[in-house]
Order: structure tokens, then sequence, then C-alpha cells
């Protein structure tokens, strides 16, 4: 099982490497795109940090990256593209092709028809965005030569294992740490980063916005009855303002089933974070997969190593709200 | 709006009219103009209708001459075992149908075990970005920035190529707040236009479920569930969205009754009522 450790510029290459990282998954946004597309992105992360600047850097990195034997995966991975941004588009793919990379992390279905009718060779990953929940989406996927498949968030180890079982053929990647979406990727219409932060209500993700909530019981739907704004009802729709999906989310303790289920690879995400928490990231998930290898199998110690580890490197203790298997905890 | 206002507006008459309901009680909004039946669960597996229901609401649509659509979610394996049971049972009583698919492993098993039913791609997966926050900026942005936000996936050709190769040949629409533009996508395929209700975003991690209870107000995940998305609605307002967002079981929708002002000349075909929030 190899670790997709984010990656935004040559000089982490060598650390994320010592600390781990078996491959790599990168975006690149430059003014070409930004001036034509202030707030849009080509890669689901906002303009700022988390991007290369140019192809020379990208290309560095990618080479210094296969000198350690990691591959490299570049991001086109926005839910759709319009016939518009295409001539910008190719001329990224051109770019990036050049640079080396070894894969494209894609979601819009227009994108992978389009790349596969210019017999685009550089292999196709399908990005969280494509939402593969069950077999026959793997399958789905599988037929259209698509050799890897980031799987959503929201499934539980038991629903990863039934998809493990069908992925004859076709790597899968799993989410490890960091970012648990409260909403499904793939399927989310609201758009980040539509301001800078000196917007908060623009630029945060709209889905932790306060809201102000009104409560209805729809038994008849032509006279709703409204409930007390105390109501526990009420309280459970304000869950996403006490709750912030980027507070250390993790799955570390689903390593073991994960390795047992041959997933190919699990994510970390973050391409904006520091490189010493990047580093800090793989290195945690790293010792994990180490235990995995040098320990006896056993599940309860393995358990309460992860849950110790994840202390002792985050300085925090396990919540249940913060996990991405709680069903393990 | 009321479906009476939206059935009255200019243009509608040269569309074809669909009635969305998601339980067979809400056949009562059926009115003469209706021409289509649309039915069945859109975001959720576990509303995905019993046989007996589908079945039901099916020989009603029979009976009366009307066209009938099975709506269908985004599924884990579970879901696509139940929905294998369900479009088995519904094809098998003959009747000729339409499935809308928000999930590429649904079009594979209707493609692979069920051909004759026309496949309908879903909105879920006609991904335009439809947070309304975008309208307090989009008079502001770049020519071109604004037309992404105005186009949608059916504009590049290779997209409509990978849809009719599939034999899928409808698409379904949102009544987003910034309009849609249509004139670069392929007429072949045809499109269908959801009122009033606009699908915004959808979890797995529903807030409904459980929402009764104490005990349920943190949890995060997929938990247990009484169905309580058919008993509460829940509107969340905040002062950077134009409209509420509506938040019903485990999606998010707002409200936009106002169509499109050229109805006739917009290339929509069909006109998808939801009489109630549609879950």
């Amino acid at each position: 099982m190899k670790i997709l450790s984010p990656l935004d510029s040559a000089a982490e290459v060598d650390q994320l490497v010592d600390a781990g990282a078996g491959e790599f998954y990168c975006g690149l946004l430059d003014e070409r795109w930004h001036e034509r597309y202030p707030v849009i992105s080509m890669n689901r992360r906002p303009a700022g940090k988390g991007h290369f600047r140019t192809f020379a850097d990208l290309s560095e990195a990618v080479q210094r990256a296969h000198d350690r034997g990691a591959p490299v995966y570049f991001t086109l991975n926005e839910h759709y593209y319009s016939a518009a941004q295409y001539d910008l588009l190719w001329q990224y793919i051109d770019e990036a092709i050049g640079a080396g990379v070894d894969a494209f992390i894609v979601s819009d279905f227009g994108l992978i028809a389009a790349l596969q009718a210019r017999g685009c060779r550089v292999p196709l990953h399908c990005s969280t965005g494509t939402t593969v929940f069950n077999r026959r989406s793997i399958g789905f996927f599988r037929g259209l030569g698509v050799v890897n498949i980031t799987l959503p968030r929201h499934l539980s180890v038991e629903e990863l294992r039934s998809l493990s079982a069908h992925a004859h053929g076709i790597g899968l990647t799993v989410f490890i740490l960091n970012s648990r979406c409260i909403n499904v990727d793939g399927f989310c219409t609201f758009q980040h980063g539509l301001a800078g932060r000196e917007i908060p209500p623009m630029y945060r993700n709209a889905c932790m916005l306060p809201f102000r909530v009104s409560a209805f019981r729809m038994q008849e739907p032509e006279a709703p009855q409204a409930l007390p704004p105390d109501s526990c009802q009420v309280r459970r729709q304000k869950l996403w303002e006490r709750v912030h999906v980027d507070d250390h989310p993790c799955g570390a303790c689903a390593l073991l089933d994960l390795h047992a289920m041959d997933i190919g690879s699990v994510k970390i995400v973050g391409r904006g974070n520091p490189t010493e928490r990047k580093q800090k990231d793989v290195r945690f998930i790293s010792g994990l997969l180490e235990d995995i290898h040098t320990g006896d199998g056993s599940r309860e110690r393995f358990l309460q190593r992860a849950r110790e580890q994840y202390a002792q490197v985050y300085n925090r203790s396990c919540r249940p709200f913060m996990c991405y298997y709680p069903e393990l905890l | 709006m009321t479906v009476a206002a939206i059935r009255g507006a200019d243009g509608i008459d040269l569309m074809e009219q669909a009635l969305y309901i998601t339980r067979s009680q809400q056949l009562d909004y059926l009115r003469d103009d209706f021409s289509r039946l649309y039915f069945g669960a859109e975001f959720c597996e576990r509303l995905i209708p019993a046989v007996d229901e589908a079945l039901r609401v099916a020989a009603f649509a029979h009976e009366r001459g009307l066209g009938l659509t099975l709506m269908t979610p985004y599924v884990t394996d579970e879901g696509l075992d139940r929905l294998d049971r369900l479009f088995g049972a519904v094809c098998s009583a003959g009747m000729q149908l339409e499935a809308v698919f928000n999930d590429w492993g649904v079009l594979d098993l209707l493609r692979a075990e069920y051909p004759d039913v026309v496949p309908v791609m879903g909105r879920l997966l006609n991904k335009t970005k439809r947070g309304p926050r975008i309208m307090n900026i989009i008079d502001k942005l770049p020519p071109e920035c604004r037309d992404y936000f105005e186009s949608c996936v059916l504009s590049a050709a290779p997209a409509c190529d990978f849809l009719k190769q599939r034999s899928v040949s409808r698409v379904e629409f949102d009544n987003q707040l910034q309009g849609v533009r249509l004139d670069r996508t392929d007429p072949v395929i045809k499109k269908s236009l959801y009122v009033p209700y606009v699908f915004v975003s959808t979890t797995r991690f529903c807030l409904a479920a459980g929402c009764d209870d104490p005990a349920c107000v943190d949890y995060v995940g997929v938990g247990p569930c009484e169905r309580q998305c058919r008993e509460y609605v829940f509107q969340l307002d905040n002062p950077v969205m134009c409209v509420p967002l509506l938040r019903r079981g485990n999606v998010m929708f707002y409200v936009n009754g106002r169509l499109p002002d050229n109805l006739a000349g917009s290339r929509f075909d069909r006109i998808v009522v939801q009489p109630e929030i549609p879950v």
C-alpha cells in the first residue's frame, strides 16, 4: 500500500519521500487561467496556496520524484469543464505531459471522452468526483480504461471491502487523513473561494457557514408546523458550525483493514499545507504501515497504537466526529 | 411558486409536462396537463420505493396513458441490488419505462440488464455550479467566468458523444438562479427543466436521520434512519445567500420558481414539476 501525498513544490519532494510518501498528486494554476477564471479552479482548489505556479517547477518536481521512484499525478478534476475552457485546458494538458506527469486525475466525463478522442496515452485516474459508490461504477470506469479510482469519503469499512472485492485490474485509492467533507464531494455544487479571506462569508466553505435555522414538521405539507429554535432537531442542523471538517480528521485505524483488502493507495489531503505538516502526516501514516508489516497482526494492538500515535502526533485525542471510520472507534 | 402558477407560465403548453412525486400519496397533485409521471428516490438509497408501491404507481400511470420515469439515486452495492429488483419487477409488468440515473453504475446496470429502459442522465451528474453565493458576484466577473457558470458539460461535444454512445438522449437540468445556456449543446440530446426546487448538495451524513433524538445531536456518520426526512424540513438563512437554503433529509435545495424568460425557445422540451421537496 502506498501513501499518496499532496505536493506543491519541487523542494518538498525529497522530504516527503523520506517521510514515506510513495506517490504524489498536485495541481497547477497560473495567470493564464486566473485572468480568465478568477474564482474558478481547474482542479478543485481555489487560487492561492497549494498549486504549482509554473510548468518548469512542476517538471523539476516530477524529475526529483522519479529519481526517488515516486510517480506524480496531475489533477484535472473539476466537476465539469465548458467547451470554452478547452483551448486553455489543452495547453495545460500538453505542458503537463511535457513535464512528465504519470497520470491525470479526472472527474468530468466529458474530459475523459475528450482525452480519449485525442488519443492521449497518459493513464487516467478517477477523482473522488466521479462518485464511485458501487461495484458496477468500478466496472464502468474500468471499461473506459481508467487505471485507478479514488473512492468517495462517505463509505464505511465494510462498503470498501465490498468494493475492493470487485476491483480486479484497477487500483483503488482511499482517503486516510484530512478534509473530511461533509457533503459528497463529487455532487456538491457549492463553489468555494468566491473571494479572498478578507471576505469570510464568500471565502469560507458554504456548508460550514453559520445559518439561522428554522425547522418545520411536515405532517400537512400545506400547513407546516414550526419547531422551537432550541429543539434538538434545530441543534442537529447546526452541527457543521460546531465541527470543522479540517480539524485533523483521520482514518488511520482502518489501515489494517485496508491493507487486508489490497487497497493500493491511501490519500492524504492537503496540497496547501506547509511542508512540515505534510511531512508529519506522511510520517504518521507510514509509521503505522510499518507497524502492520512488522507487527504480530493483532487488530486490538494495532488500533490502540493508531490512537496513541494520533494523540502523540496531533496533540488531540480521537474524536468520533473527526473519524473517517467511526465504526472502528 | 405553486404548481398552478408554474403550469400557467407562457410557453409551457409547448412542453411535455411531468409531475414528480416521491410517494404514491402525492398522486393527488396530478392534473390533466401532465403527460408523464416521475416517481422514485433521487438522493438516498434508503428511500428507494418498495416494489409493490412502484408497481401501483406504474399501473396508475399505465391506466391513464401517462409516461413513467423511475427516479434513482447514487447507490452502494446494497442500493444497486434494490434497484435491480425494482427494475426487474416493473419491467416484468410490461411497462415502457424511462429511468433517471444519478450514478454511472446504475447506467451500467440498465444497459446490461434492462436495455429497453430509456436512460436519462440526472441532475446530480449534470454538474453545474448552483451555490447561491455566485449571484453576489456574477455581474462583476470577467465574461469568460460568467459564461462558465451559465454553461454545462453538454457544451463540450465529446460529452454529448459520450452520452449518445451509451444511448442517453435526455439530460435533466435544474432551474438555477444564473440560468443555463443551451445554445451550444447538441440538439439531439433533449433537456428537461426541474422546477421549483434546485438541487445544491447532498451527503450520506444525513442530519435528518436521528434528529429527534438528543443523543444524536453531534453524531457524524451514516447512522440509523427512521425516515425523519419525510417529517421535517429545515430552512437555512444566511445574509450571504440571496435565497434561503432548504435542507430535507440528506439534500440541500433552494427554490427558484422563476422560469426562463423565453421558455418556448429555451431548448427545454420537458418541464418536471416538483409539488413538494422531492425527498
